[in-house]
């Protein structure tokens, strides 16, 4: 009986791991292989693609491009992870809250995740257009500005930070948003009501509330959640791509944008692969941690 | 009674057979080939894609008719087109024959195994070639000594301007020369209270940054290769030209955005919104679109023959062709259908199908493409046409639109980031040889 429920619960989760193995797995540790080859496709047919061992990484970590795609890739995952939890803690209580056109409100927080990510970067590209922004016409109307702000193409830099890196950051946030929320508001609905009545009893606020009760409680969830945002940021690629390509001047160029040019544009299968198995390199450091904070809090 | 059941007998077997042969159709079993006379072709997509698709199976009607030989017609969509070559160019699935592009890149791609095949032993089949076709065109179909096909569709850029915005600023005419362009477009920028620009006076070519430096670059006399495709030659007096032509538009003249190269610009449809007042370089495929899509902008738009440099007055040409793919066991066939394709009749409903201008000289001398002054002015354009393929198979990812290619990165560092001329033509120099290098070097 045993044995027949463990072949039911195999054959159950198969077609998942099959799409895993064939979509997922042969791709990346063949991609991963080719990184120590030199494969161009533009010597691939006269020269093969002879094992260069560490050669493509060498080359990737040498070229500027990349590296500033590197520091762009973690300063924006890192913006994306605190402002989005930020954001996500403040309007899980908004979504929470008993009110009148509550459900509109929720409506209205849920909606970027009804616009796919390569629509929602489409959109914000032409409403952060220059010269067409209804956004910059709203605020030289106000006599806010008086000269366009160029969301997408001012050069103009604070440190790591430009106002185009803010402006795609924001995109990013804007549509992974509803995902961080509902998650924050699934783990809230889960806090034993009588926790905040015992702030009640003490004469907390709801500051206490939330630094004493909802917080602590929330921990395994936001840690799950900083987890994810942080594997699915390393390897984010298509609001950048499409949204600027990566400049003006490699503001917002990351890690697997600079990939796929590589690949696509300039025809180095190796160099793209090398930078990619620099993503997975990452991503598995995340999820190693991730992984093994998880069967911790499994074991207590 | 026995004819009867013999009857139900054969046919209880025949549904067997047909169910079991349907089995491993859907299974993806393939019996032996019986016919032969069956051929596989894509095309991309042009102009209004239900006509085109219509036209294209009118085509492969007629051949059939004609020959018996069946063509199974597949529509490939611009957008996945690159991705789809650049597979079949490695060895992935391909037609027996198509509509292809970028010759001299995805023969290198695919060497002697896959993608574009030569078909010089049927050079004859076309007798006339040279006088039947443009030579621009001619250059596009030939790698390395080898014949691939038969150019059927051109892509030469003339100027388009804003006639109705023009008028206003009292201009008359496209501009004729280089000085002539910058006059028109101080003419055509306009500016709100605070200094802000509401119009662009020009903008070099609707989307792809390094593709609208090129013709600049040789109206300033400047070649980008030597003849073999070994040697960059970019270290030059025309590129200091070129780039300080478009430096000056920018920060100068202050006609030309300085957001020209980044991705979101859009001069197309800042030219139909009347933000924009002339583009140097337009695509073919823009004349046709405006004169067919967009009834409200008739009388309000003209094209001009590029505006003349220093040293020429190019326009940026490229071409599209059908070829045979490596692997194919049906070349003759393939043949036999590019010529049915390659006729005169035939080429000139191509070319009104799809809009585009026809690389062969007996299609654009017919009244289609001079009943109107924007088809007359494209006829003119084709004189100064310079093909846009070069003779190493880097040249696409030296002209990429985006950072990191050494077209693209050059005009950023020159013109954007106004970094020394002399240091930004060195490095680029030096990148574009060891780009090239890739493709010949041991």
């Amino acid at each position: 009986m045993e044995r027949k429920r463990r072949w039911f619960c195999f054959f159950m989760v198969l077609p998942a791991i099959l799409f895993t193995v064939v979509l997922g797995l042969i791709p990346m540790f063949t991609s991963l292989g080719w990184s120590f080859l030199e494969y161009d496709l533009m010597r691939v047919q006269e020269h093969g693609t002879p094992f260069v061992g560490l050669e493509n990484y060498r080359t990737v970590l040498n070229d500027g491009r990349f590296l500033r795609s590197i520091s762009n890739t973690f300063v924006m995952t890192g913006l994306v992870v605190v402002v989005a939890i930020a954001l996500g803690l403040v309007l899980a209580h908004v979504m929470k809250a008993e009110y009148r056109g509550r459900a509109i409100v929720r409506v209205l927080i849920c909606a970027p995740w009804f616009v796919p990510p390569v629509v929602a970067a489409a959109i914000w590209a032409w409403l952060l257009n220059a010269d067409r922004s209804p956004i910059n016409s709203a605020l030289m109307d106000a006599g806010i500005i008086e000269s366009n702000i160029r969301f997408l193409t001012d050069s103009s830099t604070w440190g790591p930070f430009s106002i185009p890196l803010l402006s795609v950051t924001a995109v990013r946030i804007w549509n992974g948003l509803p995902f961080i929320v509902i998650f924050i508001l699934a783990g809230m609905q889960s806090i034993p009501r009588d926790l905040y009545e015992a702030v009640d009893v003490d004469g907390g606020n709801l500051w206490s509330k939330f630094r004493h009760v909802t917080l602590p409680l929330l921990r395994p969830i936001l840690g799950v959640l900083i987890m994810l945002l942080l594997i699915t940021g390393i390897g984010h690629f298509e609001i950048n791509y499409i949204m600027t390509g990566g400049g003006p001047q490699d503001m917002t160029n990351v890690m697997a944008v600079y990939s796929y040019l590589q690949a696509f544009n300039f025809f180095r299968f190796d160099l793209a692969s090398a930078a990619g198995g620099l993503i997975l390199l990452i991503t598995a450091a995340i999820c190693f941690f991730y992984i093994r904070t998880q069967l911790r809090n499994e074991d207590r | 009674m026995l004819t009867s059941v013999s009857g139900t007998r054969r046919l209880s077997g025949l549904r067997t057979g047909a169910a079991v042969a349907m089995s491993l159709a859907v299974l993806g079993f393939s019996g032996p080939q019986v016919n032969a006379q069956e051929i596989e072709f894509w095309s991309q997509d042009y102009g209004d894609l239900i006509a085109w698709q219509r036209t294209m199976e009118e085509f492969t009607d007629e051949f059939e008719a004609e020959t018996g030989i069946k063509v199974n017609y597949e529509q490939v969509n611009w957008s996945v087109a690159f991705n789809r070559w650049l597979t079949a160019a490695q060895g992935g699935a391909a037609p027996d024959c198509a509509d292809m592009f970028w010759l001299h890149s995805f023969s290198a791609i695919g060497g002697d195994q896959y993608g574009p095949m030569p078909i010089t032993e049927y050079r004859d089949t076309w007798p006339t070639l040279e006088e039947d076709f443009y030579e621009g065109s001619l250059q596009d179909v030939n790698w390395s000594g080898d014949f691939y096909g038969i150019p059927w569709r051109g892509d030469v850029r003339p100027l388009i301007y804003r006639t109705d915005l023009a008028a206003e600023a009292g201009l008359e005419g496209p501009p004729e020369t280089w000085d002539e362009l910058v006059e028109y477009a101080k003419a055509l920028t306009e500016r709100d209270a605070n200094g802000n620009v509401t119009r662009w006076g020009l903008a070099l070519g609707p989307d792809n940054p390094s593709q609208s430096y090129v013709p600049l670059y040789w109206q300033a006399g400047g070649d980008f290769m030597t003849e073999d495709g070994r040697t960059a030659t970019i270290d030059n007096e025309a590129t200091r030209v070129a780039l300080s032509f478009i430096r000056d538009l920018v920060w100068e003249h202050e006609v030309l955005s300085p957001d020209f190269m980044e991705r979101g610009y859009s001069a197309e449809g800042d030219f139909l919104a009347g933000q924009l007042g002339m583009i140097a370089s337009t695509p073919g495929p823009i004349p046709p679109q405006l004169a067919e899509d967009y009834p409200e902008m008739d009388g309000k738009w003209a094209l001009g023959v590029p505006a003349a440099g220093p040293e020429g007055r190019d326009a940026y040409a490229g071409s599209g062709y059908f070829g045979v793919l490596r692997g194919t066991d049906n070349v003759e066939a393939c043949v036999d259908w590019i010529s049915f394709l390659s006729r005169p009749e035939n080429m000139q409903r191509l070319s009104e199908a799809s809009g585009n201008v026809s690389p062969m000289r007996e299609v654009m001398a017919s009244d289609y493409w001079s009943d109107t002054e924007w088809k007359e002015v494209i006829n003119d354009t084709l004189e100064y046409a310079h093909t846009s393929q070069h003779p190493s198979p880097v040249w696409n990812a030296l002209v990429s639109p985006e950072p990191g290619a050494v077209i693209y990165d050059m005009v950023y560092r020159a013109v954007i980031q106004q970094e020394d001329l002399d240091t930004v033509i060195a490095e680029s120099q030096e990148r574009m040889q060891a780009e090239m290098d890739r493709a010949f070097s041991d």
